[in-house]
């Protein structure tokens, strides 16, 4: 216990850290379809979508924040215990915050499972056509599980050098498409019933779930950085990527063609050229860049899930090293349990509204128990002092 | 020591695995596949005779001088019969010893015939394939389409790279439309337009650009020609089209040609224009476009013996007179012969006017009396190396 007091000290993160663990984590397979599923029901107007979907996510980070703000160095699965027991009774405690830390991390363990199947049905589909889809997959446990192997400032620093790596092609692929652009293709900027704005806005949800790993990873913000900052540039930047993603699909192929193409932005990249006709065939090199989105989404999840675990159990690196080889099994099983490609969108997108639930209630509910208990001043008197 | 084998042994799995050379097939492993044309099989309606282009490597001059025998040989042309074009494909990897890759097919050449009866079946192989690229052209080939694969045009060792010069040249020129397969989808699923092509003819030794084939839905309803295409291209696409040739007014095989450079269109959509004697109680939506030429005159065989301020501007009028009647003749044959918007006025029309025009009328139907019209103004701004 000592041992990890003390490394907890060295390892903090860095605004610019938490700001690329947040966005590298949100951008992942859902940037590929998500051009078709918010203009299925928005039609031109699709790119409201992320941009008005991204309200609660702004609202349920902030939530994370202040709840980490009132346990500082403390992790979701650390403070579960305090919110919900006493000093009197903290075995109650304990028990009556077991079904929301399993609960989230059920959520996290299934939703690795989904994005690594998204990911392996879509290299097999478009890439590489006769490499069965199990290898991709344990491929992908492979790169996480190396990653499990280390502590969280490891990670911390991957994302940090892999965010840009993101970030950069999918910016260029879409100002690049650009130049295809058939800008009459956006107009009229709104024509659907309210209710469709809802509907639209609810199929972003999946692309804008996986900053929940923050409930745990907020525990190691530095002291002097602001984490209510970082989760806004986090998910700001994710914001910003999904609506240009969804504008420039609409504008190049139109809502009618987005309907038709099961991977848009995968089609968006094989439209666009680059001026000079250095890469002709940009896919392959998208697709290699996508790979570490990709990995950062299933990794940081996997890895938030796997410390979880750690931390319940009150374990070591061991223990996590070991936990995550094994628990992968299960997970293997997982990936592969929806039958085609209709039952996997169907299951991610369930996965989403569980998402909403999860990442809305836990935080809000925690802070109105907080805040009924009167937890909240004391754990600003504490930081004064300290 | 142990440890250290462990790690090499964990390493060893990990390079081997994530080289992702699972499926890996190299380079002449392949039957690259450069063009695919599809026909109707003569007296058996039901099949599709495919034929595809594919380049001999060895027999392609490179550098190094040896091959290069006549153009003739550099390239292999196999046809193939199917129900779809799919079966097709696959009885023609019957017939090869490699897998055949479409990845580097560039035209997809489909023959009038088959196009007038519809090519949604053909493209729906083509929509799903992986391998097909979205920048590949379709092209309606007049008469038999395998015909464009069998040409020997010299200029060029492989038939396909000689026809994808001439389309690139010819759109980087303004004179042919890039008209791709992605565009093509794009325009089939759009419910607001038609899509079209280009529209090509082979001889035995040349291919021919002809103008564009124009489709309603994906039926190819018929073509437009060359000067019509170029009048459609300024007013869709902003490109420059061709030269216009006029004969001069009042001389006897006089003619005057000019070379528009600049292209600048804007299509304005007037809901309560007043058209002819129409009353303005009917609030009715038409379309104008006002395209704006600039240019330069680059032939006059007849001297006018004017001054050049009066001749620039009595060419302008006279080539505004041109662009206006080719312009309206255009809208002839789209809307009253072909009735397919490739103009994209439909789309104009549901982005600006939704509330007031799109949610009232079926465009399908409606375009074919819609009241389009062109408004050219010409500047001539150059008359070559000469002064008058």
């Amino acid at each position: 216990m000592s041992q990890k007091q003390v490394s907890r000290d060295i390892n903090t993160f860095s605004l610019w850290q938490q700001t690329s663990l947040i966005a590298s984590t949100l951008i992942g397979v859902g940037v590929l379809t998500l051009p078709r599923t918010t203009s299925a029901k928005l039609y031109e107007a699709g790119w409201l979508a992320p941009l008005i979907g991204s309200f609660w996510v702004f609202l349920s980070v902030w939530m994370i924040a202040k709840l980490s703000d009132r346990f500082p160095g403390k992790t979701f699965i650390e403070y579960s215990p305090i919110v919900w027991g006493s000093a009197k009774h903290p075995r109650l405690g304990r028990w009556l915050s077991l079904p929301w830390v399993i609960g989230y991390l059920l959520f996290l363990y299934l939703s690795t499972a989904i994005v690594a199947r998204v990911f392996g049905e879509v290299v097999v589909t478009s890439v590489l056509l006769d490499t069965p889809l199990e290898v991709i997959i344990i491929t992908m446990f492979l790169l996480a599980q190396m990653l499990c192997m280390h502590e969280v400032d490891v990670l911390a620093r991957i994302n940090e050098l892999l965010f840009p790596l993101i970030l950069f092609p999918v910016l260029v692929i879409a100002i690049a498409s650009f130049q295809k652009a058939e800008w009459n293709n956006m107009l009229p900027l709104y024509r659907v019933p309210g209710r469709a704005l809802f509907e639209g806005i609810y199929e972003t949800v999946y692309s804008f779930s996986g900053y929940e790993i923050m409930l745990i990873f907020y525990a190691y913000a530095h002291e002097n950085q602001s984490k209510v900052k970082a989760g806004f540039y986090g998910i700001g930047i994710a914001t910003f990527v999904y609506t240009l993603i969804v504008l420039a699909g609409i504008v190049v192929f139109g809502y009618e063609e987005l309907q038709r193409v099961s991977w848009p932005t995968l089609e968006l990249v094989k439209t666009t050229q680059v001026p000079g006709l250095i890469l002709e065939r940009l896919e392959s090199a998208f697709l290699a860049v996508w790979v570490a989105a990709v990995f950062t989404t299933v990794a940081n999840a996997y890895y938030a899930f796997v410390y979880g675990l750690r931390q319940l159990f009150n374990k070591g690196i061991q223990f996590q090293r070991i936990i995550s080889a094994i628990l992968f099994i299960p997970l293997f099983f997982i990936a592969l349990w929806p039958q085609n490609i209709v039952d996997i969108f169907r299951a991610s997108s369930y996965l989403g509204i569980i998402s909403l639930y999860l990442n809305l209630g836990i935080p809000l509910l925690y802070l109105l128990v907080v805040f009924a208990r009167g937890m909240g001043s004391k754990a600003k008197e504490r930081k004064a002092g300290g | 020591m142990a440890k250290h084998w462990c790690r090499f042994a964990v390493l060893l799995v990990f390079v081997t695995m994530l080289t992702g050379c699972w499926d890996r097939r190299e380079l002449e492993e392949r039957t690259s596949v450069l063009a695919v044309a599809v026909d109707i099989v003569e007296g058996r309606e039901d099949l599709y005779k495919m034929t595809v282009q594919i380049p001999i490597p060895i027999k392609i001059a490179g550098s190094s001088g040896q091959g290069g025998g006549g153009n003739s040989d550099a390239v292999k042309i196999m046809s193939v019969t199917g129900r779809t074009v799919t079966d097709a494909a696959n009885n023609l990897q019957l017939r090869l010893n490699q897998k055949l890759f479409l990845g580097h097919t560039r035209v997809l050449a489909i023959s009038e015939e088959v196009a007038k009866r519809g090519i949604q079946d053909i493209m729906d192989g083509y929509r799903r394939e992986p391998q097909i690229r979205r920048l590949m052209w379709p092209i309606i080939v007049k008469g038999e389409a395998a015909s464009l694969l069998k040409i020997k045009p010299q200029l060029a060792q492989i038939p396909v790279v000689f026809l994808m010069d001439l389309i690139e040249n010819g759109s980087k020129m303004g004179t042919i439309p890039d008209q791709t397969l992605g565009d093509y989808f794009n325009q089939t699923s759009n419910k607001s337009m038609e899509p079209f092509l280009n529209y090509v003819q082979a001889s035995e030794s040349e291919v021919r650009w002809k103008g564009i084939a124009v489709f309603r839905g994906h039926k190819m309803v018929g073509a437009i020609n060359d000067i019509q295409s170029w009048s459609l291209l300024q007013l869709r696409n902003e490109q420059r089209g061709g030269d216009v040739i006029i004969p001069l007014p009042g001389e006897q095989g006089g003619f005057v040609t000019f070379r528009p450079h600049f292209v600048k269109t804007k299509l304005k959509l007037n809901d309560s224009h007043v058209l002819g004697n129409q009353k303005k109680s009917n609030p009715q939506h038409s379309a104008t476009f006002y395209c704006e030429l600039q240019g330069d005159i680059v032939e006059v065989t007849k001297d006018l013996h004017i001054p050049p301020e009066e001749f620039i501007k009595k060419m302008q009028t006279l080539i505004k007179k041109e662009m206006e009647n080719r312009a309206k003749k255009l809208f002839t044959q789209l809307q009253k012969d072909y009735n397919s918007d490739i103009l994209r006025i439909g789309l104009a029309l549901r982005a600006h006017h939704y509330r007031d025009y799109w949610e009232k009328h079926d465009w399908k139907k409606e375009f074919k009396d819609f009241p389009v019209e062109a408004v050219y103004t010409i500047k001539i701004r150059r008359l070559g190396m000469e002064m008058q």
